[in-house]
Order: C-alpha cells, then sequence, then structure tokens
C-alpha cells in the first residue's frame, strides 16, 4: 500500500512539468493552429541554457527560470516570425515537414555544440528530500511542480482576465471574427508561439536538474506532449492538466510494478496516445 | 460620414462575382441590400471589411480610400460588420463575447457598451454567464449583432441575420437594427427577406449577378411591380 501510494506520489509531482510543457503545445496548436514537431526543442534550449549558466558561472538553476523563460520566449517570437509565419497558408503536410525539420536541425546542433551526453545541474539542494510519514519527496520534483501548477494558474488568469489573453481565446474559436473586433491575428499568434516556447523553456530547466540536459531530451517530452494533448482533446487547454496527471501516474505505475519497468516507462505514452484515439474513435462514431 | 463604393470589382480566383458596383450608406440611415443566393451580397461585405481584396474599384470612408487596410484596420476606423453565420465565439460567455467586442474597439467603453446592447436585447442580459455555443438561433444573432455594437462602430454590415429564424424573431432582430440606425449608426442589411427589410430600410439596393440593377426609397422599390414578383412573390 505504501508503496502503491508512493508511487503515485511520484507521478503525480511529475505531472506538473509534463502539463506545462503540453500546455504550451497545446497553446501553438489551438492558437496559431500549427503542429510544432520542435516544441521539446525548445524546452531542450531551456534545459542547456539552465546547465551553461550553471557550469560556467556557478548560476542556480532557480535563476535560470527567469532568463530561460525570456530566452525561449524570443527565440519563438523569432521562429515564428521567420519560419511558421509563411508557412500558415501552406497545406499541413507542409507545415509539419518544417517544424520537423527545425526540430531535427535543433537536435544536431545541440549535439555538435555540446555532444550526446546527458548533462546534469546539480545544486546542492538536488537531492533534497522532505519526508512525510512514511513517503519520502523529491524537494526539486515538488518545487518543480508547485512552480508548474503556479505558472499555469497564472496563464489562466492571463486568459481569462486580460485582454489580450480573451484574444488569444477567441482567435483559437474563430478564425474569422477577431480581425473584425479589430484583433491582427498575425500578433496574436506571435506572442501564442512566444509563450508556447517560453513555457518549454522553463520547464527545460526544472528537467536540468530532474531528469538532465541532452540533444534529444526535448523530443521525448514532444511526442509526450502529443499523447497528452491528443487525451486532452487537440487544442483544450483545460484538459491538459488532468491528461498530464493520468500519463505521468501511468508511467509511475509502470515504472514500480512492471519488471524491468525503468526501460518501457518511454514507450508508456505510446499506449496513452493509441488508448485516446480508439477512445475517441469509439465515441464519435 | 459616409461609406462609398466605386465601380467595385471582384471574385474568388478566375471567378468573377462582382462586376461594378457602386453604392453608399451614410451615418444613421439603414439600407437594405437585397438578391438571390449567390448574388454577391456577402462578397461586398467581405470585400468592404478587407477580408477579399478588390480587383478593381474602391471603397471610400469618409474620402479615405480603404484599399490595403487589414480587416483590423478597418474595423478601427468604425467599420462593423456581423458576418454570415454570426461567427461567435461558443466556448466564451455572453458577456466574453461582449467583452472581445469592446476590447480592441473601444477600450474603456465597457459599461457604455454594455447598457447599450442589454437595453437593445434584454434576452442577453438574462444569459450574461452562458455560453455562447448554447444559445438559441436568434439569441446568436442578437449576441452578434450586440458584439459588434461594443465596439461602436459608425457603419455597421449585416450579413443576413434572419437567416434561419422564426418569423417573429427575424421581425425582432430587424427592429433592432432599425433602433441602432435611429442611434445613428449607418447599417448596410443584406438580406433575402426582402419584405421584412424593406419594412425597416429607408433606401434599398437589388443585386443580381453582381451587379446592382435597381435602387430607391425603400417604400418605392416595395411598390414596384418587377420587385414585388421577384422578391415578395405577390
Amino acid at each position: 500500500m505504501e508503496l502503491l501510494l508512493q508511487t503515485l506520489l511520484n507521478g503525480l509531482l511529475m505531472s506538473g512539468v509534463y502539463a506545462l510543457v503540453a500546455t504550451g503545445l497545446a497553446l501553438s496548436l489551438g492558437v496559431v493552429g500549427i503542429v510544432n514537431f520542435a516544441h521539446g526543442e525548445f524546452l531542450m534550449m531551456g534545459a542547456f541554457l539552465s546547465y551553461l549558466f550553471f557550469a560556467l558561472q556557478g548560476l542556480d538553476p532557480l535563476f535560470s527560470l527567469g532568463l530561460a523563460f525570456l530566452a525561449a520566449f524570443l527565440v519563438g517570437g523569432l521562429v515564428y516570425q521567420g519560419l511558421i509565419r509563411p508557412v500558415l497558408p501552406a497545406p499541413e503536410l507542409n507545415q509539419m515537414l518544417l517544424t520537423f525539420g527545425l526540430s531535427i536541425l535543433l537536435q544536431n546542433l545541440a549535439l555538435l555544440l555540446f555532444g550526446a551526453d546527458t548533462r546534469v545541474v546539480a545544486p546542492s539542494y538536488q537531492a533534497a528530500t522532505l519526508t512525510l510519514g512514511p513517503f519520502f519527496l523529491g524537494a526539486v520534483p515538488l518545487g518543480a511542480f508547485m512552480l508548474s501548477l503556479g505558472l499555469l494558474f497564472l496563464l489562466q488568469v492571463f486568459l481569462t482576465r486580460s485582454r489580450l489573453g480573451l484574444a488569444m481565446r477567441a482567435v483559437a474559436q474563430n478564425r474569422l471574427a477577431p480581425g473584425l473586433l479589430g484583433i491582427e491575428a498575425d500578433q496574436v499568434y506571435l506572442l501564442a508561439f512566444g509563450l508556447a516556447a517560453a513555457l518549454a523553456g522553463v520547464a527545460g530547466v526544472m528537467l536540468s536538474v530532474i531528469l538532465y540536459a541532452s540533444p534529444t531530451v526535448g523530443f521525448i517530452f514532444t511526442l509526450k506532449s502529443f499523447a497528452i494533448v491528443a487525451l486532452a482533446g487537440l487544442g483544450n487547454l483545460k484538459g491538459v492538466v488532468p491528461a498530464a496527471l493520468v500519463l505521468a501516474l501511468a508511467e509511475a505505475l509502470v515504472s514500480t510494478y512492471l519488471p524491468g519497468g525503468g526501460g518501457l516507462v518511454e514507450a508508456v505514452f505510446f499506449l496513452v496516445l493509441f488508448l485516446a484515439l480508439v477512445g475517441r474513435a469509439w465515441r464519435s462514431p | 460620414m459616409k461609406l462609398q463604393v466605386e465601380a467595385l470589382e471582384t471574385g474568388y480566383g478566375k471567378a468573377q462575382v462582382l462586376f461594378g458596383v457602386d453604392l453608399e450608406v451614410a451615418e444613421g440611415e439603414l439600407v437594405a441590400l437585397l438578391g438571390a443566393n449567390g448574388a454577391g451580397k456577402t462578397t461586398l461585405l467581405h470585400t468592404l471589411s478587407g477580408l477579399l481584396r478588390p480587383w478593381r474599384g474602391r471603397a471610400l470612408w469618409d474620402g479615405q480610400d480603404l484599399s490595403g487596410l487589414s480587416p483590423a484596420q478597418r474595423a478601427r476606423l468604425g467599420i462593423g460588420h456581423v458576418p454570415e453565420g454570426r461567427q461567435l465565439f461558443p466556448l466564451m460567455t455572453v458577456e466574453e463575447n461582449l467583452r472581445l467586442g469592446a476590447a480592441f474597439l473601444a477600450p474603456g467603453r465597457d459599461g457604455e457598451g454594455f447598457a447599450r446592447v442589454y437595453a437593445l436585447f434584454p434576452r442577453l442580459a438574462e444569459r450574461r454567464r452562458q455560453l455562447a455555443g448554447t444559445l438559441s438561433g436568434g439569441e446568436q444573432q442578437m449576441l452578434a449583432i450586440g458584439r459588434a455594437l461594443m465596439g461602436f462602430p459608425k457603419i455597421l454590415l449585416v450579413d443576413e441575420p434572419s437567416l434561419g429564424l422564426a418569423p417573429r424573431l427575424a421581425e425582432e432582430v430587424l427592429l433592432a437594427l432599425k433602433r441602432v440606425a435611429e442611434e445613428g449608426v449607418g447599417v448596410l442589411l443584406v438580406e433575402q427577406n426582402a419584405a421584412l427589410s424593406l419594412e425597416v430600410a429607408s433606401r434599398a439596393y437589388v443585386m443580381e449577378h453582381g451587379r446592382l440593377v435597381l435602387q430607391g426609397p425603400a417604400h418605392a422599390l416595395l411598390e414596384d411591380p418587377s420587385i414585388r414578383e421577384a422578391y415578395l412573390s405577390l
């Protein structure tokens, strides 16, 4: 029983970061309408940024969080202006090929610059744990979980309270009307894409401590995020958090209970994606 | 202020839809644009609000050429458009839809706008917390008009507001538009329901195959035998 609860607890803590990354993907999908296979690469950049500052300057990853947010927002904005915007009127396949190509390019750039090794950012508190009765909570995963939920809450406030947030939801729900209401859709797309990248960038800093930084760390999260977004319903932001929880819990259970589970964890999202798609097909014949 | 259309031609791809349309609407008047399905009425409205580029000819707003302005820029000049099919934000509440109407066109005037829209359509006030997608057809049409009014347009282009509505509701919506015009907004009303439109309009144009074939005061058109036969089936 204790093992089960500890497992669920681990899954719960991981779900925050998953939700953060997947929310970014859902934003670019729902608002901009682009299938961004390079989403995880923003995360990878955040992770390496955290690693570089830590290794070269001894900068605590806590400070890298803000820097990664800004840097990823900037890079996301540039990617939108330079690559995404010109391809928006093109067929979806062209868009997907572009983002897929960008993903491969960025991964190989990282490989060239940093090599294939996994790099961990290990501040003094990395292994700190809190004990809660019979359970152990990693301080870093707990902090990442709280921070992710905090950021998602702020995003929710932005989307419901602010003018630009409202515009962002509007663009996601209707393509024709926003222009007639004085909203320049293109600027909203730019903001949404930058924000999506920024969320991934912040998550990357967290993962540089919880997991590691490596050229391919982002792509795994792109795939996991797709599974989460498919489970939540394409473009449905509210469904992302519960869907992220489902994936994280499933992974935790597999890693604890399945013999050789550690190696199978990275396949769980395929199962989730498969079941989500089958479930959808059954529900809407 | 006046919206003037001069020798406007446009179409989609190679298919020409409008063949030289001249028309004008001034503030405070309700002008009906009648015509059968496919005559080019919606195409004209799309060209006026910048959703479609003109091939030749131009639209002038208060003497200023609108060519090259985006829909958002035209909206900021005071050209409101209630598009065909209402185009609401279905997952937002009535109030959020209305707030969006004001957010970028009349920031800070929400209070005034809400009062105006809820006075015009009291039913929307009752439904303010309801999701737009769950409203009835008539309520959705009211919301679409209300949302456009939240931006305090000087000219309002309204595309087939009576489409799919029960006769009583259609009349309610068109009478509301008449009140909007009486408050000083110019309304260009595109309709297939000629009888009802000519009741509320002061002037009207009739469009056939991308050309304006008739125009005049609404009461005169109501008496016109060709109109009575073709559009009023009398």
